[in-house]
Formats: structure tokens, sequence, C-alpha cells
């Protein structure tokens, strides 16, 4: 990307007349009416409701007539709600958690599939593994809420090996790891895509060079596979950091009363307050909150992985 | 590990790779068979339950094969819940969507290339602010947006909310760029139109990018969940997601009224992943490669 980025950079300007910049303009007036749709959209549908519900989050909303200033006091009730607060704590944990495990098992995946000379193997396992990211949580939730009711797959294996059945959807012990656990099942595949694809390009001269010095295939994946990868984790871990308290579509679908309090995420909480309970006010300074979080955390995991040192726009 | 005169030249000419010992292997394909397993019952245990009949779907057993043979979970889901509509529906929005959500994107990225265009710069950062805020925070917005403009419970308003992403745009940009800038400049010469530069040299030469996008697209709008959750009431114009959650809620609420098998509900999932598989199989390469280009930055 970077050298193709060279060729397309401006390359210096020449000094300018007096209206060379409106000519300009001018002739590129077709480029600009291409773009303008794509502007039109995102004023409308990206930046008017951020910025409607910046404007909602100081007022109380509602049905009839305009919307009163109430300054902060949106603010204080959300900041104040233990379930807002709930919500945070869990989408913080399970939103963490489940990203590192995701990132640790597409990376085992990745190695170990990596070792596979038989293709037929290796593609087998590939696409069973990837197929689940390209389905909606609807259907994955639907799935495991099937496999692990009561009387579902799981249960009736363990009831034929003499063990009891677990409350899988009945107690909020087991809300996190069943939601952690769908989860990674849902996503890893993708990242071990990602991730293969990276050890792929690998030079096969740099493993020959390797061998002579007599260095065992677990030096091989210490000392070139895994610093091969590593830029491709530091991407996911960015991207996955934007989405870390942004987890709905999986609770909404996998919660049950017992589990709802364990697993509640923000946006689900933000769901319920705005769209359920119709409190526009609540719903959208909690949303501002997250909002901010989620840019600090953004940028902090930004910051950390080094991420924009090279970018080029 | 002892080396001996034999066998030298074949380590010389088989290169490298699979020099992991026997019990680094065992182990290796002892891990990759247990995540086979995990990844695939849980499949076939689905399909199985959906091609079993009634009674025996709600049978409490280990299901990987169909007991009793029986379609009848696929014609009851199909017509007493209406999914053939909700199929429907996901089809025309998804196929609308893709298709103009592609053209957007392609003309959004073709003038991020634009090479001394003014306020190219400006441009590029207004498109990747969109992609630093997160969207869905902006859900009980988005509700009032809607109401105000009329879009609740219309297919409009479900093709429009979503119609353009940055990703997409910044993807066609990237393919757009491995596109020879001589070949534009000679039809600039000729006194080309930039849209017929677009047309007849840009987009012909990206057609392994506009696929990737236009499946990529595709499976999103096919598994929107949250757009049609907030902006639909009505079941008539429920999209195959909706329904879907409907059906694996919790019994007890929509007892009384009908009673759903289990061999029904996982037929419903099996309808709505088939677009989806046979996309899969048809698009494979052009899907990795869309994802692979996506995830790296540039």
């Amino acid at each position: 990307m970077k050298t193709s980025n060279n060729a397309h950079a401006a390359p210096a300007l020449p000094p300018r007349r007096k209206g060379a910049l409106k000519r300009k303009l001018w002739q590129y007036k077709s480029i600009y009416i291409m773009i303008l749709p794509v502007f039109i959209y995102f004023a409308v549908f990206t930046f008017y409701p951020l910025g409607l519900g910046i404007f909602q989050s100081f007022h109380r909303v509602r049905l009839i007539g305009a919307p009163v200033f109430i300054g902060i006091e949106n603010y204080d009730f959300v900041l104040h709600d233990p379930i807002f607060l709930r919500s945070m704590g869990n989408s913080v944990v399970v939103g963490t958690v489940s990203l590192f495990i995701n990132l640790a098992v597409a990376l085992v995946l990745t190695l170990s599939v990596n070792e596979v000379r038989n293709r037929l193997a290796k593609s087998l396992i590939q696409t069973t593994t990837f197929l689940p990211y390209l389905f909606s949580w609807t259907v994955v939730g639907g799935m495991w809420l099937q496999i692990l009711a009561h009387n579902g797959m799981v249960n009736n294996l363990m009831a034929a090996m003499g063990l009891s059945r677990l409350p899988f959807f009945t107690s909020s012990a087991w809300g996190r790891p069943v939601i952690l656990f769908t989860n990674a099942w849902k996503q890893a595949g993708y990242f071990m895509v990602l991730m293969l694809a990276s050890v792929v390009s690998i030079d096969p001269t740099v493993y020959e060079a390797a061998r002579i010095d007599g260095a065992s295939r677990m030096k091989q994946i210490r000392y070139i596979i895994i610093p091969q990868v590593w830029p491709t984790i530091k991407t996911l871990l960015v991207l996955g950091a934007t989405g870390v308290l942004r987890n709905f579509d999986q609770v909404l679908i996998m919660s049950r009363p017992a589990t709802k309090d364990s697993i509640r995420t923000l946006l689900l909480y933000i769901y319920e307050e705005g769209i359920t309970k119709m409190k526009i006010g609540t719903a959208t300074a909690a949303a501002s909150v997250v909002m901010v979080i989620t840019l600090l955390i953004t940028i902090t995991v930004r910051k950390l992985a080094k991420y924009d040192q090279d970018a080029s726009y | 590990m002892k080396a001996s005169f034999f066998d030298r030249p074949e380590q010389v000419s088989k290169p490298l790779r699979n020099q992991m010992n026997p019990l680094e292997r065992a182990i290796n394909w002892l891990l990759l068979v247990a995540v086979f397993l995990i990844m695939i019952l849980p499949m076939i245990n689905v399909l199985a339950i959906s091609l079993s009949s009634n009674a025996a779907s709600q049978v409490a057993d280990v299901t990987l094969w169909p007991r009793d043979f029986s379609t009848e979970g696929y014609t009851f889901i199909w017509n007493a819940q209406n999914l053939g509509r909700a199929f429907y529906n996901s089809s025309l929005v998804s196929l609308t969507g893709t298709v103009l959500t592609v053209m957007l994107s392609a003309m959004a990225g073709y003038v991020l290339v634009q090479r001394d265009l003014p306020f190219r710069k400006a441009i590029a950062t207004g498109i990747l602010v969109t992609m630093m805020i997160p969207g869905d925070l902006t859900l009980v917005s988005i509700f009032s947006l809607n109401k105000a403009l009329g879009l609740i419970d219309s297919y409009t308003g479900l093709i429009l909310n979503g119609l353009v992403s940055a990703f997409s745009i910044m993807l066609m940009r990237n393919y757009f760029l491995s596109v020879p800038l001589s070949l534009a400049e000679s039809g600039r010469i000729d006194n080309a139109s930039e849209m017929r530069i677009f047309f007849s040299i840009y987009l012909p030469l990206s057609l392994p990018g506009l696929a990737a996008i236009t499946f990529l697209e595709f499976i999103g709008k096919w598994n929107s969940f949250m757009v049609p959750l907030i902006i639909t009431t009505k079941p008539q114009l429920f999209t195959l997601p909706i329904i879907l959650r409907q059906l694996t809620q919790p019994t007890d609420s929509t007892s009384g009224v009908l009673q759903i098998y289990d061999n029904a509900r996982m037929a419903a999932i099996v309808i709505t992943v088939i677009p989806l598989l046979v996309l899969y199989s048809l698009a494979q390469r052009f899907l990795i490669g869309g994802l692979t280009v996506g995830a790296s930055k540039g």
C-alpha cells in the first residue's frame, strides 16, 4: 500500500495565480458530485444522530412539546444507576476477556493448522471454523440456545454419560462462560483466516536458514512465525478495541432472565432504556458516556500498539 | 538428530516444513480433531433436528442424524410462521441495498484516489472519522431520526439505514490504488470525462474488489439485526433475523398461540444460512481476499 500511495501523492504545487483553485474546483465538479450522496448520507445518518443524541442527553424529551433543558440531570441519573454501572463492568470484563480469548484461540489454531500438510484436512478445518463468522448472532445464538438447552445435545450427552445436566441458561454463574465460548466459536475462525494469510507470506528460505542453523520446529514457530503474525494481531487488537463495549446482538439474543444481570452490556442497557422504556434522555446520556470511553480506549490502544505510526492518508 | 550420509540429500531437496517430532504432531492432530468436532457437531445437530419429525425433534438425545425423517418443520415454519415473507423481505432489502452500497462506495473510493483533487485529504478524513464514531451507540437517536423522516415500518428505511459504509469505501479505494495512473492519464489526454474514466478504466480493472465488497455487503445486510429491530413493528416487514429472534425467545411468551417444535426452529436457522452457504461456496476467494485487504491497514 505504501508504494502505491507515494505514486498518488500530490506533486509539489507550483505557485498559483489568483483563481486557480476556483478553476480547479470547477474542473473537478463531476468528481465532487460523485461523493455528494456519501456526504449527504453521513451528514444525515451519522453526524446528525450523533449531535441529536448529545442534544437529547441534556434535555427531557417529551412526546408532545419542545424538549426541556435540564442540564446534567440525565448524566447524574445514569452515573448513579446501579444497572448502568453493572453493565459497564460487564461490558469491560466480557468484552476484553472475549477479545483476548479469541485472539489466543485464533493464534493457536493458526499455528496448528499451518503444520497440516494434508490439503483436504486443512481446508476442512478452515472452512468449518470460518463459516460461523458469516452467520448472524440470531443464527449462532439460536443454535447454541438449542444445543445448550436443558434437553439439548450437550446436556443429553452429559446425561448419557451419567453426569448431571448443567443450567447453562438458568444460572447466573453460566452467563459469562456461555457468552465467551460462543463468541470464540463464532469469531476465532475469522481471526485465524487473517493470521494464516500473514503466515503464508513467510519466505520459505527463512525456514531453510533456520533449519541449517539447527532450529527445531518449535523454535521456528517462536522466532519466525509468531513475529510474522504479530502485526496482524496488533491490527486485530486495535480494530477489536473499538468493539469491546459494543456487544449487542449476542447478549440480546442469548440472555435469559437468570443470566441477564451478569451479561447485560452497555448497548443492551441503552436499548432497554431508550427503546423499551422510551427514556430517551437517559439512554442518550448513557450513549454519550460510552462514546467518550470508547474513543479513549481506541486512542489508548492505538498508542500502545503504535498503530498510527506509519499510517498514510 | 543424527545426520547420516543418506538422509542429507533428502533434507535438501524436500524442504523444511513438517519437522515436528511425533509427540508434537500427535498433540497437534488431537487439538485439531477436537476443534473440528466442536465446530461441526453443533451444525450437524441443528441440521439433523430440522429434518426430524415434530415429536422426534423433542426427544432428549444426542441427535446427529435425522430421526423419523420428515420435512414438516420446514413446511410449518415457511407457511404458518410466515418465514416465506421474511425471506422475501430480507432478499429485497439486502439485494437492493447491496447494489446501491457498492455503487456509492465505488464512486467515493474513486474520488479518494484523485491525485490533486482540492480538499481530497479533508474528504478522506471526514470519511475516516465516521469509522471512529460507533454508529450503534446512537441507536436511540437513529430511532428518533427514522421516526422524524417517516421511515419506521418501510422498506426505504430498511434499505437506507446503513447504506454507506466507510469500510467499503476504503476497501474500494485500496483496490483502485492498484490501477496504473498512466491509464487514467491517457484517458484524460483523449478527453474522456471523469465518469468515462471511472466506468471504462477503473471499474473493469477492479472487479475482484467489486466482487469482494458486493459479497461482504450482502452478508452484512442479510445479517443486519439492530436496525430492523428498532425501526420495524409490523410483522409484514420483519426480516429473517427478527423472526429468528422471536422464535428463539422462551416459549412461555408465545404459548397458547401455536406450539413451535424444535425442528421448526432449527429449520428456520437452516433456511436463513442457505444463501450464505451458497455465497461462500461461490465466492470464497473474493470474500477472504476482501477481508484480508480490509483488515490490513493503509
